[in-house]
């Protein structure tokens, strides 16, 4: 896979998962909180996303339960998925920092 | 019936739209979360929402149509396989050009599958090597 900038909605889908197996709706909520309630995942736009992962072999599938007769998939993060995720990660923290150091360049933070 | 269960039922409907493959592994799956994040008292599924899940089954269809070629067939025959839709994709263009240059305005609609063609074709050389 390349090497392309990711989604943010992918980035914040990979690191709610980074923290253990989740399911759908789970990752829903999670994803909300991490993003201090500015991303809220419409239902299509999550699988969408899952469907694209799992073919890129960054998730899979880890276990299913039943709750209240309704079907619970779990998704977990894969090795390469936690490689990706470590990558962007870094690669967002590093855009993050030049922009602060030219926004206060001085060193002062306000 | 209930508000949940026309709800549900409404949801399940607009879930048709997906490829009956991926809607066989996911729509339990789907519907748990439609369901999970509805309102109490919720009737009918939002505007948003609904436009939402109809992208999404285009996107999923989309990559259902393009996923690179799992038959074994096709992978050994790509290079042939290949030549033909671009075959069948210029024959599509003649085709819509001599309607045209007759005067028929709807052999510009000719394009589109020649297009796809076109597309499935360069996918297909293209496919990772397996």
């Amino acid at each position: 896979m390349g090497m392309r900038a990711m989604q943010e909605a992918t980035f914040l889908i990979l690191t709610a998962l980074a923290g253990g197996s989740q399911h759908g709706y789970g990752i829903i909520t999670d994803v909300e909180q991490i993003s201090d309630g500015h991303v809220r995942l419409r239902a299509g736009t999550l699988y969408t996303a899952l469907d694209r992962l799992r073919d890129d072999g960054l998730i899979d599938v880890d276990r299913e339960e039943i709750v209240d007769n309704r079907l619970r998939r779990y998704y977990r993060l894969t090795p390469p998925g936690q490689k990706r995720l470590a990558h962007e990660a870094a690669r967002l923290q590093a855009n993050a920092v030049a922009a602060m150091s030219r926004l206060h360049p001085a060193g002062v933070m306000r | 019936m209930t508000d949940a269960t026309e709800l549900e039922r409404r949801y399940r409907r607009l879930l048709k739209c997906f490829p009956a493959r991926y809607r066989r592994e996911h729509e339990q799956e789907i519907l748990s979360v439609l369901m999970a994040g509805a309102a109490e008292g919720q009737r009918r599924p939002g505007l948003a929402e609904s436009a939402d899940l109809v992208m999404s089954a285009f996107f999923i269809w989309w990559r259902e149509v393009t996923r690179q070629p799992r038959w074994r067939w096709e992978r050994r025959h790509r290079r042939l396989i290949a030549r033909m839709r671009v075959a069948i994709g210029i024959w599509l263009l003649v085709v819509g050009v001599i309607l045209l240059s007759d005067g028929y305005w709807w052999g510009v609609l000719m394009v589109t599958p020649a297009a796809l063609h076109f597309y499935l074709a360069y996918r297909l050389r293209h496919a990772v090597q397996s």
